[in-house]
C-alpha cells in the first residue's frame, strides 16, 4: 500500500473519475460497433423471411 | 447485538439455496453432454427435459428464493442494527417455501413436469408441481413484508435519516419481488392450477404468455439486485474505496424497480396475440431499463478507480493493476462486470425490435440469460458468501486461494459455454431441443461448437464443486481458530445526512409502478376478456 498524505488522499476521492469515463466509453463504442456488425454485417444480408 | 438467531436464519436459507445450485450443476453438465449427441448412450429426450426442467427451476427459483432473503434478512438485521422482526415468521416462511420446493420436485424429478421453468401453457404439469410452486412463492412473500415492516419500524424510530443504503437496497427488491410475482401468480392460480386439477378443460395460451412475460423480465432484476448491492455496499469498502454517490445507489435502485416491471413484451415480440404498438412501447421501455445499470456500472468501476489510486495505480488505466484483486469480493465484480458486458450485448440484440427474429427461440438466448443470471448474478452469490460464511459460522474461509481459483474457473468455464452458444444461435441452432445430430451438413458443423461447450460445463461444474466444497469445509472445520469479524458496509464519499422522501421511501413508486402496469399491461390483458380467443386443452399431464 503506498503511503499518501491526508491531502493526496483527500484528491484522489474528490477528483473526477477520468479512466472510468474513458473505460465506459471504450465499453460504449465497442457495444455500437458490435450492435452495427449484427445488423449489418449478418442480420439485413440474410434478407427477408421467405 | 446478539444474532445468532438471525445467523442461524440466514445460513439455513442459503444452504438450501447452494444445495440446491450444486445439483442443478450436475444436471447442467448432463444437459450440454447428453444434448451434444457424442455419448450414445446417455441420449434420452424425456430423461434430458426432466433435467433441463428441473436444473431451470433449482437455479431459477430455488436458488435465488433462498439465497435472497437469507442475504436480505441478514442485511437488514446488520445494516438497521436490530433484530429481525418477527423471526417465527421469518421460519415460518422458509418451512412454506422448502414444502414447495420439495412438493414441485417429486414430479419435476419423475418426468412428470417437464414444462422447461417457464409457465407456458398448452404444455401442462402435474398439479403438485404448481401447488409446489405456488408455496414456494408464498414463503418469499413472507420475506417481503418483513423487510418493509423492518425498515418502517426503523424510519419511525429515526425520523428524517437516511434508511442504511444496504437496507435500501434490500426493501427495493422486496417491492419489486411483490410486484414482478403477481403476474405469473395470477396466471398459476387461475388457469394453471385450474387446468392441472382438471378444474377447466382449456386455457388461453396467449393470455398466459402475457401474464408471465409481466413476470419474466423483472424477475431478472429480483435475481440481480442483491449483485448490485454488494456492488455499492461491499465492494468499494473491500477495495479500500467509497460509494461514489449515497444519492445516485438510490437513484439506480429506484430506477429498476420502476423500469423493470412495464416492460416484458420483449419476450412476445414474435407473438401474435399482442399488437405492435405495445410491443414498441415495451421495447422503449428496455432499453430505458439498461440506464440504472450503466449507472451502476459507472459508480462502482469509479469506485474501483478511486481504490486503485489509493493503492498508486497512475494514468488513466494504471489504477486497474493496482486493484486487490487476490479479494474474493473484488475479484468476482470485475469478473462479473465483464459478463454483465457481454450479456447485456446480447440482451441489447435481443431488444431490438427487428433483430429479435434473427435469434429468438434460437441458442443465442440461453447464452445470453447464461451469462447473465449464472454469470453476474451467481458469481456476486459467490463472492456474498465467501464474505458472509466467515461471519455467520465464527470459523475463517477454508481456503481463500480456492476461492479465488472457483472464481476464475466460473469465470472461464462461462465464457467458453456461452460463447459457442451465441455463434450456434446465429448459425441457427434452434433452442429446447434435446438432440442435434441429424446428420445433416448444417448440423454437423455445429460439433466443434458443441465441444467447446462441454469443456465449459464441465468447467463450470469442477467450479461449482469447489465452491460448496470451501463453504461446506469452512462450516465443518474443527479448527479452533475463531472469526470475529462483522459485516462492514462501504460509507459515501459525501456523507448524507438527509434525503428527499422519494429517496428514502417506496410509496410514490409504488403508485408510479401501478400506473405505469395499468398503462401497459391493463389493455393487453383485458383484451382477453372482449374478444374471441382460440382456447387449448392441455398437453402433458
Amino acid at each position: 500500500m503506498t503511503q499518501l498524505s491526508e491531502e493526496e488522499r483527500e484528491k484522489i476521492i474528490k477528483s473526477p473519475p477520468v479512466g472510468t469515463w474513458a473505460l465506459m466509453l471504450m465499453v460504449g463504442a465497442g457495444m455500437v460497433a458490435a450492435w452495427l456488425f449484427l445488423y449489418y454485417g449478418v442480420f439485413l444480408p440474410r434478407g427477408a423471411i421467405d | 447485538m446478539n444474532d445468532a438467531e438471525e445467523k442461524k436464519l440466514a445460513l439455513s436459507h442459503m444452504w438450501i439455496a447452494f444445495g440446491a445450485f450444486l445439483i442443478a450443476s450436475f444436471m447442467g453438465a448432463y444437459q450440454v453432454l447428453e444434448r451434444s449427441g457424442f455419448l450414445p448412450i446417455i441420449e434420452s429426450s424425456r430423461v434430458y427435459f426432466a433435467s433441463v426442467s428441473s436444473h431451470g427451476v433449482l437455479m431459477a427459483y430455488v436458488l435465488t428464493v433462498f439465497f435472497i432473503p437469507g442475504f436480505g434478512y441478514y442485511t437488514a438485521t446488520t445494516s438497521l442494527k436490530q433484530p429481525v422482526w418477527n423471526i417465527k415468521l421469518a421460519w415460518a416462511g422458509f418451512g412454506v417455501s422448502l414444502l414447495g420446493t420439495v412438493l414441485a420436485a417429486i414430479p419435476l424429478l419423475t418426468g412428470s413436469a417437464s414444462v422447461l421453468y417457464t409457465f407456458y401453457p398448452p404444455i401442462q404439469a402435474h398439479s403438485l408441481f404448481y401447488v409446489g410452486a405456488t408455496l414456494l412463492l408464498a414463503g418469499s412473500w413472507v420475506w417481503c413484508w418483513i423487510m418493509i415492516v423492518m425498515m418502517g419500524q426503523w424510519k419511525q424510530a429515526n425520523p428524517g435519516q437516511p434508511v442504511p443504503l444496504a437496507m435500501f437496497a434490500t426493501v427495493s427488491n422486496a417491492v419489486l419481488w411483490l410486484w414482478t410475482s403477481v403476474g405469473v401468480a395470477l396466471e398459476v392460480l387461475f388457469q394453471l392450477i385450474p387446468l392441472a386439477f382438471g378444474w377447466m378443460d382449456t386455457v388461453d395460451p396467449g393470455l398466459a404468455r402475457t401474464l408471465f412475460a409481466w413476470t419474466l423480465h423483472p424477475i431478472v432484476y429480483f435475481w440481480l439486485i442483491p449483485a448490485y448491492t454488494a456492488f455499492y455496499v461491499f465492494v468499494p469498502k473491500q477495495a479500500g474505496s467509497y460509494i461514489l454517490s449515497d444519492e445516485l445507489a438510490r437513484v439506480s435502485f429506484i430506477v429498476l424497480v420502476v423500469f423493470s416491471l412495464p416492460i416484458g413484451f420483449h419476450h412476445l415480440y414474435m407473438d401474435p396475440e399482442q399488437a405492435k404498438g405495445w410491443k414498441l412501447l415495451h421495447g422503449i421501455g428496455t432499453f430505458i431499463v439498461t440506464l440504472p445499470t450503466l449507472l451502476t456500472g459507472f459508480a462502482v468501476i469509479a469506485s474501483l478507480e478511486i481504490a486503485g489510486k489509493l493503492r498508486g495505480g497512475k494514468g488513466l488505466f494504471g489504477w486497474i493493476g493496482a486493484l486487490p484483486w487476490r479479494n474474493p469480493m473484488v475479484l468476482a465484480m470485475i469478473l462479473g462486470l465483464m459478463m454483465l458486458m457481454l450479456g447485456g450485448f446480447g440482451g441489447i440484440v435481443n431488444a431490438s425490435y427487428a433483430m429479435n427474429a434473427m435469434i429468438h427461440n434460437t441458442a443465442w438466448v440461453p447464452g445470453h440469460f447464461h451469462l447473465i443470471f449464472a454469470g453476474t448474478t451467481v458469481i456476486m452469490y459467490f463472492a456474498i458468501a465467501y464474505y458472509l460464511w466467515p461471519i455467520l459460522t465464527g470459523k475463517p474461509l477454508f481456503s481463500q486461494n480456492m476461492a479465488l481459483l472457483q472464481l476464475w474457473t466460473w469465470f472461464i468455464g462461462m465464457v467458453v459455454l456461452s460463447t459457442p452458444w451465441h455463434i450456434l444461435g446465429l448459425l441457427g441452432q434452434p433452442r429446447r431441443i434435446s438432440s442435434v445430430q441429424y446428420n445433416s451438413p448444417l448440423t454437423l458443423a455445429w460439433d466443434t461448437f458443441e465441444l467447446a461447450m462441454i469443456v465449459g460445463g464441465l468447467i463450470m461444474l469442477g467450479s461449482a464443486c469447489l465452491f460448496v466444497y470451501n463453504l461446506a469445509k469452512t462450516q465443518l472445520n474443527s479448527t479452533t481458530e475463531t472469526y470475529k469479524g462483522e459485516v462492514e458496509y462501504a460509507e459515501p464519499i459525501y456523507p448524507v445526512a438527509r434525503l428527499p422522501e422519494f429517496l428514502n421511501d417506496f410509496k410514490i413508486w409504488n403508485w408510479v409502478i401501478a400506473a405505469a402496469m395499468l398503462i401497459s399491461f391493463g389493455y393487453p390483458i383485458l383484451q382477453f376478456f372482449f374478444m374471441d380467443t382460440f382456447e387449448s386443452s392441455g398437453w402433458g399431464y
